[in-house]
Formats: structure tokens, C-alpha cells, sequence
């Protein structure tokens, strides 16, 4: 703080005024009668005792009345960081992705932040985030240095993956609530990979300053990574050559042509090891079987030996359980065997060893307890005895699942067990002589997921539908439809478990499916898919999710939910372990989940192997997404501090502003104080 | 009722006549149930007889029964004189809130004047005074005197300086009656000169009481502040400090005061020391104390 016009001061002498007016003028005594003074005796007062200041509010307004004019004539002034008067907004993106373990990447960039940080004015905001699997806001917009310094030591590598298309979605909607000019420093590695599809996603609003702080210098370092492993999440017969094998892909990211050592680790121990030629940044397919593994939950790895520049990404887990073959119960309508046969068939044919099929009529399944299946499969089964339907319906709703089929038998009976809604009507396309097909196939649909479906509908366009039941779909999810638009394959939530129904039969009357190849495939996911050992063990990427109970699931019946963490931590709180739905999984490593329904899993989970690939973004694509001319390169950035200059800001006006207030008041007092009073008449 | 002689009531009273009512009756209704309480020929004490004594005072009841001889007294009923002497100099009209001194010395002297003629039969006479005689009032009973002397009380403005010696001369020659007198002032005076002044009267067979009206705030002044004072009878004025008037001023005032009465006292004179926002019935039952003690 200084004055513009500091000679202006001298003024203050003027403060005496008011001091000599309450201290000297009001000791003047007005005379008062008495009716003698024959007691009174003359006595005069010490000066300092006397002059004390009288009516001191009054005083105090003058005196501060006068001090304001004196120092509004001086011009008082504050200095003001430039920035912080501009109103910008400093941001501080931290990438905290799986690459970034990659050497001293994530050191450096936190201490570039750190930097950073400290080099900004004292008063300017700013605003820290980290960049990972989430994109994730870590303070608001604050000046307070201490908080956003804690902020920014807080982030610590992750397992996730970078995406700067989700930035660019953060910022975007962040310059919705900030209009004022924002200053963004990303600390990252600028990884390729982490580009979206689109480059427009990136596309910063003008009011933000992107300034890239890129902390790999130079060309990428080779780096070998697994990049996929193939291996059955569940394995009934060690000896089964189909089944009992794991293959895994080996990549190269900018590595010379080279051979490496393979492992497959179970449980800890190297139990195979394979030599295997990578060719110079290319990939190269690795197996190992058989895969004897031990009963029960088995974490698994396959390793590269010998380090690289990355050795964070040189192993894949993946958790196999091994079990005896589950049984499924396949209840048919009276008399109707061929059902059975062909979906005996396709299990087999799909995955020999791993389940075995139990038929019997539905007039019989009445002491079957379904619990003891894998699943059940109700193949034109419409009628069936109460005491069984009951049970079925119990097993259902602790987490069972149940494939219904509806053939001809069920045209007979507009009731369908378990559904809930009745039969509405039944199209008979043969009788057109115009078969119907299958028009819309949902392929994210577990039962029907193919990644690359291809022209054919992914062999679906081949089927002939000549019978097919119409019902109300209600909440029921529709994964294939008829090209007339009836839902061919529904699935409904009922309580934890799943009900799959199918609106024509699993024999080759009502249709052609069971001739066709896609029917295989179709069983087997179906298999898999009700039987629910997928969701046991296998594989997934860091950042997908669990889903750990249903969402129909009563409030009041809620068990808890167990969730083990690759360090031994257990993530949900008590309130989530009863109440959350699905969990994140945002660690590499082994989760150890127990489910609502009491089924055990252990679930590997790997980082997204984008983040293997360390090549950085091209320079004319930084320039690009920076918005920088020539002049304002990237690099030029790196070391150049924050500016922090400084205005004056005159505070001659709010000085002006107070005094006259204050003049006011001091109308008001003194009018009150000194004011003569009206004379009564 | 003592709302009634409460001074600030009977400030906003204009008539000194319907003061004088108002205070009397409420005064005497006070005092008992019943308004004749002492004012009528009434039993004093019982007295062996002596050789001598008149056979006509003799109880003869109280001889049948005891056979002892006893005389029966009783209160001689005689008519007094009161004469009020009321100070009207310059000092007596200060005031720090109603009523003015000179006012309440009014509410007094009008009390005991329709005390004595209504209620006592008493002769009743008024002299207005500062440093001579302003007006005198023959003590009468006769029909309208009252009212005379109300008109006195109404003239009496304060005004000039105190003296009390030409008064009391001139009263000494018009007075050949015994009686009561009662001087009401704020006796701004030495004591000693005082009572040297008002003796005589007393010397001659008068009972003499002094009535010393004071202001509250010449018994405890408060000052804010060192003010500048005036003396209403010279105009003198001097500077006061308020230290000194909460320790030297109320010692002197307490030892004028205390001075006054014990001189008083010692020349036989009754004293009363009223304080205008004091009740009035202290003047009225010191007159009907003297009134009984055999007047």
C-alpha cells in the first residue's frame, strides 16, 4: 500500500481541530442558581483532570472524518497481482495415468506441478485435478496455497487410463461456471494413446490458456507388454485340450525384432515357461496348456522376463476357477425330446466337461431342488407342478437363473411360469409360408455378445423363426428381435437372479436355430452367462465395474457385500457394503468379492494396455491442441515461470465513500448532542 | 392517603385552600379512626387528693368502690394562637424540581392554618418576611381569617435578602399573647445567630419551632461537572468542583444542620428539618404535638 500523493499528509496536522474542539471548548460551565452559597467554597479543576475529551463517539467521527478527507487527498493505492485482477484461474491437471509409472514420469510431473504452484501469485486461484482413470476434481477454486499444495501431494499413481477427450469434456463444462479467463497447465507424459477417437473432444474453450507441461523428453522407450491373455475363467478338466490352455498375446511398443522369455505363474509359483520371437514392434502369440491348476480359485499371471523401460506392464493376471462340472436341469413338456437333445448337444459341443444336463419331463421335476443346479432350463415347460414352480421361483430370487423356451406346448396355455404377464398371442409364420428372421440383435447382451457381429447379424440373419409367442415385455430388457418387431430373446431381473425367455422353442419345429452354428455359440454365452461363472473369476480392465447386487433387491433385506482390494483393503464402507449396487474396480491386481448371494469370486483386473504404449502425441498435434503459434511452443513453456505483475489500484474512491459516511453520522450525533431544545409553550 | 401529602401531588393543587383541606384531612384521618382524637375536653390521669384540693374533681365512683379518694384530671381545653413567620427571601424560591421551597413552605403554613381554625378553634396570624416585614396578619378567629391568610400565603413571592432580625423585633412589639410560633425559612444563616434572633419569642412564653425547608439538592447536590454557581439573594457567583460538594459541601450542610437543632434545642425551641420532596404531616404533627403538650 503506498499514496500517490503523499505530500498530501501534511494534512493531517488538521487532526488537532477536533482534538482542541471537545477538549477545550466543552469545559465551559453553564451557571446554575442556588439559593446560597454560604457552603460552597471556590475550587478550580487540574487541567489534566479537566480537559478530558467529552462526547467521545462525536470526537471519534470528527477525527476519523478529518484522518479519511486527508487521506483521500493523498490518494492511497493497493498493489494487485496482475493476475489475480485479471481474474485467471490457474489449472493444475496432474496425470496420474498407468503410463506415468514409467520411470520418473509421475515424479517429475509432481514436482513440475509443485513448481508451479508455488510460482503463482499469492492471491491468484487456482484449482487442482488429476487426469486418470476418472477424471477427478481435487479442490475448488481457492487461493489458499497450503490446501492446494496437500491437493497436489495427494494424487498418486494410478492404474487407469489417461483420456484427453474426458479433459477436454471436464474443462468444457468447468468454463460453463467460470467465465473468467482459466490458465491450464497439464502435467502429463502426453501419451498417443490417450487421444479419444475425435479430435474435436480435445477442442478447449477459447476463454482457456492450455499450456502443456510434457514431461517425456524424446523418442518413447521400447517397451514389451502381455498384451491380452486368453484363458477359461472356469476349467472343469485340466486335460481338456479345448478348454485347457492359455494363450497370450506379446506386444512390442517401438522395440527392436527380440526374443523373450515368457512365464505363467500360478498362484506364485512358474509352472511353464515359453522363449518366444517378438518381431520389432510387433506382436507375437504365446500358449501354455495344459493348465493344471487346483481347485478352487487360482490367481494366475503370465509374465515377460527380463525388465524393460516399463516393467509395471510386463504381467497379465487372470483368476481360473477350477470346479467339477456343473449340473443344469432341463425340464422339457411331456414328450417333447428334442430340445434336450440339441441343447445337450451344443453344452457339449460348446464346452465339453464343464456342465452336465439332467432332462426330465416337468411332471417329474416335482422333489427336484433347483438350488443344486447351475441353472434350469424350462423347454416348452409351461405347466409344471406347483410345489416345483414354487421352489423354482425361491431359487430365482436368491440369485438362480432360469432359460425359458417357449415352443408349441405353450400356445396351449396363456400362463408362463415365473415371467409374471401371460402369453398375449402366438405368431405362426409357417403357416404364411414366410418364415420370419431375426431383425435387431442386441450384442452387448452377455448371452448374445460377439465383438465383430459382421454382415450376417453374426449368423442370426440365417435363422428361420416359424413360431413365436407374443407377450408384454414390461421391465424385461429385449436383446433380439423379429424383423416385425416381436421380442425374440427378453431377460428379466427377478429378486438376484435372471430369468432368459425365449419366444420360440430350442428344438428345430418352431425354428432352424438349432441347425445353424450361431446356436453353439448362443448356448454356450447363455451357459455362462446363467450359470454366472463369468462373474466369478476371469479377467477385466482397471475402471470397469461389478455389478455386487440387482437394483430390485428389497431395501429392507439388504446383506452385506464383501470387498477385498489387491492391498487387503477393504474399499466399501459398512453403509456401501449394504446399499451399493456396483463397484469400481480402479486397482491392478486380485479382488477378493463376496456377493449378496454368498457366491465367492476372485476377479484379476489388469490396466487398459493403451497405457503400454508410451509414444507420445506428434508436436504439430500439441501445437494444435495448445492453440499456439510458432513462436509459443510447448517446450518454450516448460521453464517459463507465471507471470506475476502488479497494478496499483487507487483507493481514493472508497476512502471518499467512508468519509462521507461518516459525515453523515456525525450530522446525526451531533444534532442530537448539540441540538437546542424547543422551547415548551 | 399519604398520597395526599405527598408534595408532588399537591404541586399541581393551585388553590391553597383545597392544598389546605387536602392535607389536614388526610393528615388527621391518618392518625386514627377517630378526626376528634385530642381536640375535645378529655381524661388526663387520676391524682390522690390533698388537703385542699377541690371536692368537685373528686371521683366519686371510683370512692364507692375503693374508698380511697382520687380526683379525676382532665386536658384543659383552652384556645392557642399560632402565628407563622414564613421567610420569603430570594433563596427560597430554588428549586431542582416541584415543588419551589417557597411553595412548600406555602402547603405547610396553609396546612396549619386550617389545622388551628377548623380543627383547633386556634387563633391563627401570618408574617411574611425577608430583611423587614412585608406583611403581618393579626392572629384571629374571627369568620374570613382564613381566607386573609391565604391571600397573605398567595402574595408571599420570594424576592430580596434575608434578615431576620428587623422581623422578630417588629414582632416582639405586636405580640403580647403567648401562643405557638413557627418560623418556616431555609435559614441561610449562622445558627447561632438564629437562635440569638428567635429566643426572645421564646423568652416570652411562646413555644417556637423552626421549620427548616430545604431543597434535596442542598442536602446532597450532584454535579456532573465542574459548574459555575449563582446565589439567587446576592448573585455571587463561584466555580465548584464536584469533588468538593460530595465530601466538604455535605459535611458543612450536615454540621449546619445538626448546629441549628442543638442550639435550637438548647433555647427550647423545637426544630424540624423538611426536605420539599419529604410528606407534609412531620410540620402538621410537631404543631399538634405542642398543641397537646398543654397549649
Amino acid at each position: 500500500m503506498g499514496f500517490l500523493a503523499p505530500w498530501f499528509l501534511g494534512g493531517l496536522a488538521a487532526l488537532g481541530v477536533p482534538i482542541l474542539l471537545h477538549l477545550l471548548r466543552q469545559h465551559r460551565a453553564k451557571p446554575r442558581p442556588v439559593g446560597s452559597l454560604m457552603f460552597f467554597e471556590r475550587g478550580t479543576q487540574s487541567s489534566t483532570r479537566y480537559r478530558r475529551l467529552r462526547h467521545l463517539v462525536l470526537f471519534a467521527l470528527r477525527f476519523a472524518l478529518v484522518l479519511l478527507v486527508v487521506l483521500a487527498f493523498a490518494n492511497p493505492f493497493v498493489r494487485h497481482a496482475a493476475a489475480d485482477a485479471k481474474g485467471r484461474l490457474l489449472l493444475i491437471v496432474l496425470d496420474n495415468s498407468f503410463s506415468m509409472r514409467a520411470g520418473t514420469r509421475f515424479a517429475d510431473a509432481k514436482q513440475q506441478a509443485l513448481a508451479a504452484l508455488a510460482a503463482k501469485p499469492h492471491a491468484q486461484k487456482a484449482q487442482i485435478m488429476a487426469l486418470g482413470g476418472q477424471f477427478g476434481v481435487l479442490t475448488q477454486a481457492i487461493a489458499d496455497e497450503a490446501q492446494l499444495h496437500a491437493a497436489l501431494e495427494s494424487i498418486q499413481p494410478g492404474d487407469g487410463r489417461a483420456n484427453f477427450g474426458e479433459l477436454g469434456r471436464a474443462i468444457r463444462q468447468l468454463s460453463e461456471t467460470v467465465h473468467g479467463p482459466i490458465d491450464l497447465h497439464l502435467f502429463s507424459d502426453m501419451q498417443r494413446t490417450a487421444m479419444p477417437a475425435n479430435f474435436a473432444d480435445m477442442v478447449l474453450p477459447n476463454n482457456v490458456t492450455l499450456v502443456l507441461q510434457p514431461v517425456a523428453k524424446g523418442t518413447a522407450p521400447p517397451n514389451w507388454t502381455v498384451e491380452s491373455v486368453d484363458a477359461p475363467a472356469v476349467l472343469s478338466d485340466p486335460e481338456d485340450p479345448k478348454r485347457s490352455r492359455v494363450k497370450a498375446v506379446v506386444a512390442g511398443f517401438g522395440t527392436p525384432a527380440t526374443s523373450k522369455t515368457v512365464a505363467l505363474v500360478v498362484n506364485g509359483k512358474v509352472i511353464a515357461a515359453r522363449k518366444v520371437d517378438v518381431p520389432a514392434s510387433g506382436r507375437a502369440t504365446v500358449e501354455f496348456a495344459p493348465l493344471n491348476v487346483g481347485y478352487g480359485f487360482n490367481r494366475c499371471e503370465v509374465r515377460i522376463q527380463g525388465g524393460d523401460a516399463f516393467p509395471a506392464d510386463d504381467a497379465s493376471v487372470f483368476a481360473v476357477r477350477r470346479s467339477d462340472p456343473e449340473r443344469v436341469l432341463f425340464v422339457h413338456a411331456a414328450g417333447e425330446t428334442r430340445s434336450a437333445l440339441y441343447f445337450a448337444s451344443a453344452l457339449e459341443a460348446a464346452a465339453p466337461g464343464s456342465f452336465v444336463l439332467q432332462s426330465v419331463a416337468a411332471e417329474q421335476a416335482r422333489d427336484l431342488d433347483p438350488s443344486k443346479y447351475a441353472f434350469a432350463v424350462l423347454s416348452d415347460a409351461v405347466v409344471l407342478p406347483s410345489i416345483f414352480e414354487h421352489a423354482l421361483a425361491q431359487y430365482v430370487a436368491k440369485g438362480g437363473s432360469v432359460l425359458i423356451a417357449l415352443g408349441t406346448v405353450a400356445a396351449h396355455s396363456a400362463r408362463i411360469p415365473l415371467w409374471g404377464s401371460d402369453l398375449k398371442e402366438v405368431h405362426e409364420y409357417a403357416r404364411t409360408g414366410n418364415p420370419a428372421t431375426v431383425g435387431q440383435v442386441d450384442f452387448s447382451y452377455p448371452a448374445l455378445a460377439q465383438d465383430q457381429p459382421g454382415h450376417d447379424n453374426g449368423g442370426w440373419a440365417d435363422v428361420k423363426i416359424f413360431y413365436a409367442a407374443a407377450l408384454d415385455v414390461g421391465p424385461a430388457r429385449v436383446a433380439a428381435r423379429l424383423v416385425d418387431g416381436t421380442p425374440l430373446l427378453l431377460d428379466k431381473q427377478l429378486g438376484e437372479g435372471h430369468v432368459v425367455l425365449l419366444a420360440s422353442g430350442l428344438e428345430n419345429l418352431t425354428n432352424d436355430l438349432p441347425l445353424h452354428p450361431v446356436f453353439v455359440a448362443f448356448v454356450d454365452r447363455t451357459a455362462r452367462y446363467l450359470s454366472g461363472s463369468e462373474r466369478l473369476s476371469g479377467s477385466r480392465l482397471v475402471d470397469s465395474f461389478v455389478q455386487l447386487r440387482s437394483a430390485t433387491e428389497p431395501g429392507g433385506a439388504a446383506t452385506s457385500i464383501e470387498v477385498i482390494d489387491p492391498e487387503g483393503r477393504r474399499p466399501l464402507s459398512l453403509s456401501e457394503a449394504r446399499t451399493m449396487q456396483s463397484f469400481r474396480v480402479e486397482r491392478a491386481g486380485f479382488y477378493q468379492i463376496r456377493f449378496a448371494n454368498g457366491r465367492d469370486a476372485v476377479i484379476a483386473v489388469n490396466p487398459d494396455r493403451h497405457e503400454s504404449d508410451l509414444e507420445p502425441l506428434a508436436e504439430d498435434v500439441q501445437l494444435l491442441w495448445s492453440g499456439s503459434s510458432v513462436s509459443r511452443g510447448s517446450q518454450a513453456t516448460v521453464a517459463a515461470p507465471i507471470e506475476s505483475t502488479y497494478r496499483s489500484v487507487s483507493l481514493w474512491w472508497y476512502v471518499m465513500l467512508l468519509a462521507l459516511l461518516i459525515a453523515m453520522v456525525e450530522m446525526i450525533f451531533a444534532s442530537g448532542h448539540m441540538g437546542t431544545p424547543r422551547e415548551e409553550v | 392517603m399519604q398520597r395526599f401529602l405527598d408534595p408532588n401531588v399537591l404541586a399541581g393543587i393551585s388553590s391553597l385552600d383545597l392544598v389546605a383541606k387536602t392535607v389536614v384531612d388526610g393528615f388527621v384521618a391518618g392518625l386514627h379512626r377517630s378526626p376528634d382524637f385530642g381536640f375535645s375536653q378529655e381524661f388526663a390521669e387520676y391524682r390522690a387528693y390533698t388537703p385542699g384540693d377541690d371536692l368537685r374533681h373528686v371521683d366519686w365512683n371510683l370512692f364507692a368502690r375503693t374508698e380511697r379518694c382520687y380526683l379525676k384530671r382532665y386536658r384543659g381545653e383552652t384556645n392557642s394562637q399560632l402565628t407563622v413567620l414564613l421567610d420569603a427571601s430570594n433563596s427560597m424560591q430554588y428549586t431542582s424540581g416541584p415543588p419551589r421551597k417557597m411553595d412548600y413552605a406555602r402547603y405547610i403554613a396553609a396546612s396549619l392554618f386550617y389545622l388551628a381554625i377548623h380543627n383547633q378553634r386556634d387563633a391563627a396570624g401570618l408574617m411574611v418576611f425577608d430583611n423587614e416585614v412585608r406583611e403581618y396578619i393579626k392572629p384571629s378567629t374571627r369568620p374570613g381569617q382564613l381566607a386573609r391568610l391565604f391571600a397573605g400565603l398567595e402574595q408571599a413571592e420570594p424576592r430580596a435578602l434575608t434578615d431576620l432580625t428587623k422581623p422578630f423585633k417588629h414582632l416582639q412589639s405586636y405580640r403580647h399573647r403567648r401562643g405557638i410560633a413557627i418560623v418556616i425559612s431555609d435559614f441561610f444563616e449562622e445558627p447561632e445567630t438564629i437562635v440569638h434572633t428567635i429566643a426572645p419569642l421564646r423568652f416570652h412564653g411562646n413555644d417556637v419551632v423552626l421549620f427548616h425547608i430545604l431543597d434535596p439538592q442542598e442536602v446532597l447536590p450532584v454535579l456532573n461537572g465542574s459548574a459555575i454557581l449563582v446565589d439567587l439573594e446576592t448573585d455571587r457567583k463561584i466555580e465548584v468542583v464536584p469533588e468538593y460538594t460530595k465530601t466538604t459541601y455535605r459535611a458543612k450542610v450536615d454540621a449546619h444542620i445538626e448546629q441549628l437543632r442543638s442550639r435550637a434545642r438548647g433555647a427550647g425551641m423545637d426544630y424540624q428539618l423538611l426536605v420539599t420532596n419529604q410528606p407534609l404531616d412531620n410540620a402538621l404533627r410537631e404543631y399538634l404535638s405542642l398543641r397537646q403538650a398543654g397549649n
